[in-house]
């Protein structure tokens, strides 16, 4: 797989191996492979939070760029993941969307919940979806890209396994709700940090491409601190770039409420750099 | 130079292989350059059948279309709308739902390879901005404090209550009212984006094989838009040019075979406008240029003419021959008789349709050159080929031809048949009320000129079609359901220099002044069936996050725009918003579907924008650029409409010039152009008293009038001069100018004026309008000259004959014109 840089190769292989402690002796099942890389990619540690730069490029060339901070919430049951999540996303910049607050209560088994701040305007509304696979705040990424496809929502089957990675072909189990036929994602054997996802239309056109282009070990957390996701129709792309990753900052779920979308809560928020 | 034609006629071998060595070897040029693209030197034949070619790519009105539809991701449509008359809820219902969805996932994955600019490329349906139930969002507040961003038709519903329910969402979206769902709640309209406009056709033609597929339901879907039909209507061309040309050509063929009755020497006429023709169009595509609506048309100008010219020659031929002298003699008669005129009228009509290449566009400039080309090449085939061929031609086919049939007197054109007879009488009324056809020459002349000050300047490429035609029958369903398939956009910015603030277009008075023009538009002016911009996002999203019907409004800061902006981004097409502004909110971008392609509708919205803008001046100084499909059309036809009054004051004067130089004398010269004032004057101002638009067709054929006008003025007076010259009499020379010349001009003009009339069976307008208006033209330019110029030479003999009345002063016939015809007199 070409399109995967070398040096994201040397920082994936440099992973620290309790990242992947629990690395099976059998080679694991496709299904087992799409769960792990789905708590590789975004259930790491119980908590963390990121300044989040945000750059959206048309297939003119024009960029816009937004900054936030994601801050993440995992909700256990005792030390167990349960799934839950929660979201809060701060807009830093521009300064017109200043304190512009996206909130998520992520269900794995049902509609996430979803809420907008607009300051302006003085308002809280619920962003309100048949399906997951709208514009995250206009970039290419879907929503359902930054909080995360469940891997129990696709059929998986594994492609081919190489040197590095295990492929993965995807299926959903209902098409109604998604835009692609299905998606192929290059997994990494040691982090099960899926570093490319393509997405297909019935025909085989390959449209849309998720890259991870870099990635760093964070507090022993294989950390994707750069992706790309490209609209190949359109001829855009949206990069996100991770700073000031931290995990287990101890955040409580009482900021992931509706009343701390009013009133951010500033000492969790990141700084300009 | 009438040398050529004798030599012609004694080296019969030499010419015939050297004309057609010269053709054949062009058009297998021009096959080979078709056959092996790429091929070094050759050139392929290229087909454009692209109205936008009227401009030359680097008009600023394309240059800013291109532009600006990549500034503001705009791509052409494909409009295909569906009404069902039967059902009581129209479309909305699950059956007709269900076949629309699976038109529409038929759509999504349409491309094809295309080749521009001698490159192959992909071009498809952008399948992420297709507008259609399924495709866009409904935006809507659902329960308490929510905004729901759902496709309008997520899946297709099961039962008739689901299917109302898609309307009705699709009703409380102002910017989908009239545009997506009818006016009257019925019909829907899909729009299909494609990437580039050539395959529109290809689109149009699967979506028709999808829709024949689905069950009858009652439902009628209409295909249409201005890409469609112009790509629609250059399939069709050549169709037409397939059928028409040889259509027309087979009616003159007959025509001459009732004249002449000898097939042997009518196959020559037919052949040697096929030579110029072929030759004309071989070097066209060797040269390079391509076939555009305006050149598929050479041929059917060419043909006439030089036609004209054979039968000028033909004629005269047959009144002279008997098989007692010898064939030479007889030709060098001929030839010596029509030498002059012929060539003078060869060289007018070129200078007539050179004149063309002074209009600014391309594909007129290209046509105007050709035709002369074509006209040349004609003259060159005729007044060489023709004699030859009367020279090795049997003295059987000539037996039946000619003189020697003349004691029979069978035919209606023979001495004694009624058109002679006829014609002797026009001949004896013009010269004897002479001051009553002029008078009513310029009763005639004045009612045309008002004619002409009523004639509207329109074109419309969907009108190319005849009324019946499904594109127009679409066109009618479309624009009378819905907003419009038309579409014309207008680019606003601060002017340069202009007070402006950052991000000119996130200014909640900047967005409420760009509404009240959307308003205004919509309201006032009835060719504006719908105006999209910005402001109809942000009012309809604040609406849904205040939840209240009140709350449709700009709010009142930026920050509040950008946040309601913000919140569409959230949506399945947060890129529509870039369709009406840019990303640094420094432009904006108003999409108006006009119900009418009409350039003069176009013209009317153009003016109510700029009252609008004079009567509401924006919050700061605006600078506006207009681009669309409409809209180029509106350019091109303004730039040919002025080119084409240059052109044809252009040709005027060189064709004066010419008769002058012909006739050595500015009062024959005057009088030569006689006939082709009073027709092309005459045809404007019938054009504009029947109300027939002037449109692309109209305007080229004035130039046609004119070569034909003073073709026949040139013969006839010509003529006329060589027989007063012999005669010493004008009232001995009129009665034999209506025997021999006027025949000829006669069997001219029916071959023509008739042989065209195919034309008028072509399923496109344009085609139509060019069979009309040649007959037309031949009629009117034959009856100016029979009848005005006798009248006229009437009324002063005396000082137009100077020259030819032989007195003692002046024993020696000077080289006047007539002179032409010293061979005969002696």
């Amino acid at each position: 797989m070409r399109a995967v840089p070398k040096l994201l190769l040397a920082a994936l292989l440099l992973a620290p191996a309790g990242a992947a402690n629990a690395q099976p002796s059998a080679a694991p099942s496709a299904q087992e492979i799409a769960e792990r890389s789905e708590q590789a990619a975004y259930y790491q540690a119980q908590d963390g939070r990121a300044r989040v730069q945000m750059e959206i490029v048309d297939s003119q060339g024009r960029t816009r760029e937004r900054t936030m901070t994601i801050l993440r919430h995992d909700m256990m049951a005792g030390d167990e993941q349960t799934g839950h999540q929660r979201f809060y996303v701060y807009f830093h910049e521009p300064s017109d969307i200043r304190d512009t607050v996206f909130m998520v209560h992520k269900h794995p088994q049902a509609n996430d919940d979803r809420w907008l701040y607009l300051p302006a305007l003085d308002l809280v509304r619920r962003i309100a979806a048949e399906d997951e696979r709208s514009s995250f705040v206009g970039s290419d990424y879907f929503y359902e890209d930054v909080s995360g496809r469940s891997a129990k929502e696709d059929t998986h089957t594994l492609k081919e396994t190489t040197d590095t990675y295990y492929v993965l072909r995807s299926e959903p189990k209902q098409p109604g709700l998604v835009e692609f036929d299905h998606y192929v994602s290059y997994i990494h054997k040691q982090t099960f940090i899926p570093v490319q996802v393509e997405y297909y239309k019935a025909d085989g056109t390959k449209y849309r491409q998720y890259t991870v282009n870099k990635v760093e070990t964070i507090e022993g957390h294989p950390t994707v601190v750069k992706s790309t996701m490209k609209d190949l129709q359109g001829g855009g792309h949206s990069t996100l770039t991770y700073t000031q990753v931290d995990y287990d900052v101890g955040l409580t779920p009482d900021v992931f409420t509706e009343r701390y979308l009013r009133n951010p809560p500033r000492g969790q928020l990141t700084q300009a750099e | 130079m009438r040398k050529l034609s004798e030599h012609a006629a004694q080296h019969r071998r030499g010419y015939f292989t050297g004309v057609i060595a010269v053709t054949l070897g062009l058009m297998l040029l021009a096959a080979a350059g078709t056959i092996f693209p790429g091929a070094p030197l050759l050139q392929p034949l290229t087909i454009d059948t692209d109205p936008e070619n009227m401009l030359s790519e680097d008009a600023p009105v394309r240059v800013d279309h291109d532009r600006l539809k990549k500034v503001f991701g705009l791509d052409e449509y494909v409009v295909v709308g569906v009404v069902n008359d039967s059902h009581e809820e129209g479309v909305f219902n699950p059956q007709d739902l269900a076949n629309i969805h699976q038109l529409t996932e038929a759509a999504k994955g349409l491309k094809f390879t295309i080749t521009v600019d001698g490159e192959k490329r992909q071009a498809r349906v952008v399948s992420e901005d297709i507008i259609a139930p399924g495709e866009v969002d409904n935006i809507e507040t659902s329960g308490v404090g929510a905004v729901d961003f759902s496709y309008l038709m997520p899946s297709v519903p099961e039962t008739q209550d689901g299917a109302i329910q898609v309307r009705e969402r699709a009703q409380s979206i102002p910017m989908y009212q009239g545009t997506l769902v009818s006016g009257d709640g019925k019909a829907l309209a899909l729009y299909f984006p494609i990437t580039h406009k050539k395959i529109s056709h290809a689109v149009e033609q699967e979506l028709r094989q999808e829709i024949a597929q689905f069950e009858d339901t009652g439902a009628d879907y209409h295909i249409t838009g201005l890409p469609v039909a112009e790509d629609r209507f250059g399939a069709e061309m050549f169709f037409q040019m397939g059928v028409s040309a040889p259509l027309a050509m087979l009616c003159v063929f007959l025509l001459l075979l009732y004249f002449f009755r000898n097939v042997k020497l009518i196959l020559f006429s037919i052949a040697a406008a096929m030579i110029a023709v072929v030759f004309t169009m071989s070097l066209l595509v060797v040269s390079g240029f391509t076939v555009h609506i305006m050149s598929s048309m050479i041929p059917i100008f060419i043909i006439p003419i030089a036609i004209l010219d054979d039968i000028h020659i033909l004629s005269d031929f047959h009144d002279r021959y008997t098989p007692d002298r010898p064939r030479l003699e007889i030709i060098r008669e001929v030839m010596g008789e029509l030498w002059r005129p012929m060539l003078f009228t060869s060289l007018t009509t070129t200078a007539g349709f050179a004149s063309l290449m002074l209009t600014p566009n391309p594909p007129v400039q290209v046509f105007g050159a050709f035709v002369a080309i074509g006209v040349l090449a004609a003259w060159f085939v005729t007044v060489t080929l023709r004699p030859a061929y009367l020279m090795i031609v049997s003295e059987e086919t000539l037996a039946k031809f000619g003189a020697a049939r003349k004691s029979k007197g069978d035919g209606a054109d023979r001495p004694h048949g009624a058109l002679a007879g006829g014609l002797r009488a026009m001949g004896g009324f013009a010269g004897q009320h002479g001051k009553l056809v002029l008078a009513g020459s310029a009763v005639v002349l004045a009612l045309s000129v008002w004619g002409i000050t009523k004639i509207e300047v329109n074109d419309n490429p969907i009108r190319w079609f005849e009324s019946s035609h499904e594109i127009r029958v679409a066109d009618r369903v479309i624009n009378d359901h819905f907003a419009g398939s038309y579409m014309a956009y207008l680019q606003l910015q601060p002017k340069d220099g202009a007070d402006a603030p950052d991000q000119p277009f996130k200014q909640p008075e900047m967005l409420r002044w760009i509404a009240g023009l959307q308003r205004h538009l919509e309201q006032n002016v009835p060719q504006v069936g719908k105006a999209s911009a910005l402001p109809d996002i942000i009012k309809t999203v604040h609406r849904e996050l205040l939840g209240s019907a009140d709350a449709f409004r700009i709010p009142d800061s930026p920050q509040a725009v950008a946040q309601t902006i913000l919140t569409y981004e959230n949506s399945h097409d947060p890129d529509n918003v870039w369709n009406f502004t840019t990303t640094d909110y420094d432009q904006a971008n108003l999409w108006l579907q006009l119900n009418s392609g009409d350039n003069k509708d176009m013209e009317s919205v153009v003016q109510a924008v700029d009252a609008y803008m004079a009567d509401n001046p924006p919050p700061m100084a605006m600078q506006k650029t207009w681009f669309g499909l409409t809209y180029i059309n509106l350019i091109w036809q303004e730039k040919m409409v002025n080119g084409m009054a240059q052109a044809l004051l252009g040709s005027f004067a060189v064709v004066l010039v010419l008769v002058t130089v012909l006739f050595r004398s500015p009062s024959w010269g005057l009088l030569a152009m006689v006939p082709l004032t009073v027709t092309v004057v005459t045809i404007y101002g019938i054009v504009g008293w029947v109300g027939k638009d002037y449109d692309m067709p109209t305007a080229v054929l004035s130039s046609l009038s004119l070569g034909l006008a003073v073709d026949y003025a040139i013969h006839f007076l010509a003529r006329s001069r060589q027989i007063f010259a012999r005669t010493q009499s004008w009232a001995k020379t009129l009665p034999e100018i209506y025997e021999e010349p006027a025949r000829a001009i006669t069997r001219n003009i029916i071959v023509l004026g008739v042989g065209f009339l195919p034309l008028l069976a072509s399923s496109l307008v344009p085609y139509q309008t060019v069979g009309t208006l040649i007959s037309a033209i031949l009629v009117l330019a034959g009856l100016a000259t029979l009848l005005i110029l006798p009248a006229l030479v009437g009324q002063f003999p005396n000082h137009l004959f100077k020259k030819e009345t032989l007195n003692e002063s002046r024993t020696q016939a000077p080289a006047g014109g007539a002179a032409a015809g010293a061979g005969r007199r002696r």
